[in-house]
């Protein structure tokens, strides 16, 4: 083995040049995969963060357009043509409509902690002197393990299902006191901050929690309105020319058409930690259970009870299904299923993420394997040119009682020295680069109080990149090292 | 039973289109313990049978004996064994290799025959020792002359103890000064080891106070044998 490193050493230039290429070629594996290895950490670890996740069910309810398609089908269906065998007669029975019959149904299930339905609505509240159509959500208070308020940023949860209490999201909150009229209204996106701090970043910095704590605690007490119309009251046009009846509060009061319904401020929600897929419909404001669903039909508006007429309840958007540990999420998510009702869990969006993944750093790594791939052809070439410089030297090796086998174990051993330290080098450059390009967009980029890392090595990637790169480097050494072992010393010695 | 034994060698070689006989039915044999000369001019074949007993190359037909076994069936490997054990060459020019120190050089003899690092530091300084270099080791062969590289030849090829030594025109880069020191050395190695000497050389005069026994070699064929 000190025979194969002294033979390299010998030509330094040509084995550094060799070894570069297979250091390219490892260290863009090792950047690429990594890339795409941290991308899919943050993103599933970010998703599997909120504990809630793993034992979450999320039920699909109908539509409004499905149920008036399954009617229509119905009316169909009274002629002989047969379309869908499994649609007889009353369509919106085969439907997964989720009633509180079905809520019912699936709390029954054995597994279950608890089933929420999701009710929002929109509606127009009043808040901080400014009117905004908002999101509220009904949030149960008769269920003991329900937990989306456990951490809440500032006061307390709600007094009993009958209260007339608000509780906020920041994003609420933060709809209040900038000029948005909506959550989605302009306005709406990443203001350009000026300079921070002297830094300037394409997306701004957010607030220390100490800002966020101290800002959600002004509002505990304070009087949240929510506006609806009397009801049998034809809207038409604003009272008088001059009326502004959305951003001046005398005039709003003294509206006619409009009742005032007030709700005390008792907590803010916490946007660090909140559920990813929010089941009250991504609501700014959550309300009493109760209380919402008195709001929901006197915020109706004419389409939906025009539907409702036409076609029935289509029942809730939507519902959660909380089991009470994470090796029940099948189970009941099956069992859910073969009641007829949508359901799916976020294992199933991290499985598919995962199928993604797994394609992407496959890709990946088959590019940065093909430049290995034509580093180890450079291999080849080298070790070629050595032995044909070398001819002598191997049969003097031969003559004084050296093996076919022990001359093709040298060239073997020299080969794998290019691939393993063309692949220690490599990992360390994909390594260095990664460092790099983590800080210069924690820097520059974006600007996060912690620094978020982009990239991943695990073992398994430097320690496959090195043994493949070791693996390949053995492969092109091959053909060269059986030229090598015959190689007839006779004509050897001769040879100058 | 001799030591080292041809039985009707012969070797052809293709060059072109044509086919040379370089032996035609060469059979001697050799004694433990004998030093025997092979003469002849340029072209007579001698190297070529001496590469035979060295297991450097096979016949066309004959065969090899050495110590009652026959050559002829041994694989390639066993052949390289044979090399690194029973015989140990020197040639004319030397055959060090050039980036390697003295040392080195011995040294990797005995690396093929599977010896430690350690134990190869050891013997290859004894050995150097032994042909009057210890003080030359970590030279290469560039700074040695031509007699101190010689040496080594002789050290490298004494390093797995072999029985036989061949050697290939040894002195015909040397002075006659070195030349005359050499053959000596060889003498020494003869009467008191016991080794087997096959020199093969177009001077008779420098091996006649040696040499127990000289084959003369013409075209191929023995055509002279002198001595016991």
């Amino acid at each position: 083995m000190a025979l194969a490193w002294r033979n390299l050493s010998q030509s330094k230039l040509r084995t550094v040049l060799t070894t570069i290429g297979v250091i390219i070629g490892v260290g863009a594996i090792i950047t690429m995969v990594s890339l795409g290895l941290g991308l899919q950490k943050n993103i599933v670890n970010n998703a599997l963060s909120r504990l809630d996740v793993y034992t979450r069910i999320t039920v699909i309810g109908v539509s409004a357009d499905e149920l008036l398609a399954a009617n229509e089908k119905q009316s169909d269906s009274d002629d002989t043509s047969v379309d869908d065998p499994g649609d007889t007669g009353s369509a919106a029975k085969s439907l997964p409509i989720i009633d509180d019959k079905a809520i019912a149904r699936m709390q029954e299930i054995s597994g279950v902690k608890y089933v929420v339905p999701q009710m929002s609505f929109v509606s127009f509240t009043r808040f901080n002197n400014r009117t905004r159509r908002v999101n509220i959500g009904g949030a149960p208070t008769t269920i003991p393990d329900y937990d989306a308020f456990d951490n809440l940023l500032a006061g307390t949860k709600f007094s009993s299902d009958d209260a007339q209490e608000a509780i906020l999201t920041e994003d609420g909150l933060n709809l209040f006191n900038t000029d948005q009229v909506s959550p989605f209204g302009p306005g709406a996106g990443p203001r350009r901050v000026g300079a921070r701090g002297g830094r300037r970043t394409i997306f701004p910095a957010a607030k220390t929690e100490e800002e966020r704590q101290r800002d959600a605690s002004q509002v505990i007490g304070k009087e949240l309105v929510l506006l609806t119309l009397k009801s049998g009251v034809q809207p038409a046009s604003l009272v008088t020319p001059q009326s502004n009846p959305l951003n001046d509060e005398n005039d709003l009061s003294n509206d006619p058409r409009f009742e005032r319904h007030v709700f005390k401020i008792v907590g803010v929600k916490n946007s660090v930690g909140a559920q990813v897929i929010n089941l009250a419909g991504n609501a700014q404001v959550f309300i009493p259970m109760k209380q919402a669903k008195h709001y929901r039909e006197s915020t109706r508006d004419t389409m939906a009870q025009m539907t409702q007429a036409l076609a029935g309840d289509p029942g809730y958007p939507a519902a959660e299904v909380r089991v009470i540990d994470p090796s029940q999420v099948q189970p009941v998510e099956e069992k859910l299923r073969g009641m007829g009702f949508r359901a799916f869990s976020i294992t199933n969006a991290i499985d598919a993420i995962r199928l993604i993944f797994l394609i992407i750093n496959g890709s990946l790594a088959l590019i940065g394997g093909i430049a290995l791939l034509v580093a180890s052809f450079g291999i080849s070439n080298t070790m070629i040119m050595s032995i044909r410089e070398r001819t002598r030297e191997i049969g003097i090796m031969k003559a004084i009682g050296g093996s076919d086998g022990e001359i093709m174990k040298i060239f073997f051993v020299e080969a794998s020295f290019i691939g393993l330290s063309g692949g220690v080098f490599g990992v360390v450059g994909g390594w260095t680069i990664d460092a790099i390009a983590n800080f210069v967009v924690n820097k520059w980029v974006i600007a996060s109080t912690t620094s978020i890392q982009f990239f991943s090595i695990p073992w398994y990637l430097w320690g496959g990149a090195i043994t493949f790169a070791v693996f390949v480097s053995l492969i092109a050494a091959i053909y060269p090292a059986f030229r090598a072992a015959k190689v007839d010393p006779i004509k050897a010695l001769r040879h100058e | 039973m001799s030591i080292l034994e041809t039985k009707d060698v012969t070797r052809d070689y293709r060059m072109g289109g044509e086919i040379v006989r370089a032996l035609a039915g060469v059979s001697i044999s050799v004694e433990k313990g004998e030093f025997v000369g092979i003469l002849g001019t340029s072209g007579s074949g001698k190297s070529t049978l001496l590469n035979m007993l060295g297991g450097l190359d096979r016949p066309s037909t004959g065969e090899i004996i050495f110590n009652g076994g026959s050559l002829a069936p041994l694989s390639s490997w066993q052949m390289s064994r044979y090399r690194l054990h029973s015989v140990g060459m020197i040639f004319q020019s030397f055959n060090l290799i050039p980036t390697m120190t003295a040392r080195q050089n011995v040294s990797l003899a005995l690396a093929f025959a599977g010896m430690s690092q350690k134990e190869r530091r050891a013997k290859a300084m004894d050995l150097l020792q032994r042909v009057g270099l210890s003080a030359r080791s970590e030279h290469r062969p560039t700074e040695l002359s031509g007699g101190e590289q010689q040496r080594v030849s002789i050290a490298r090829a004494l390093a797995n103890e072999p029985e036989i030594l061949l050697a290939d025109e040894p002195t015909g880069n040397l002075d006659s000064g070195r030349a005359a020191e050499l053959i000596g050395f060889l003498n020494e190695m003869r009467r008191h080891e016991n080794k087997t000497i096959v020199m093969v050389t177009h001077d008779q005069e420098l091996i006649r106070p040696y040499a127990d026994r000289t084959i003369k070699l013409k075209d191929g064929r023995v055509v002279e044998t002198a001595g016991a």
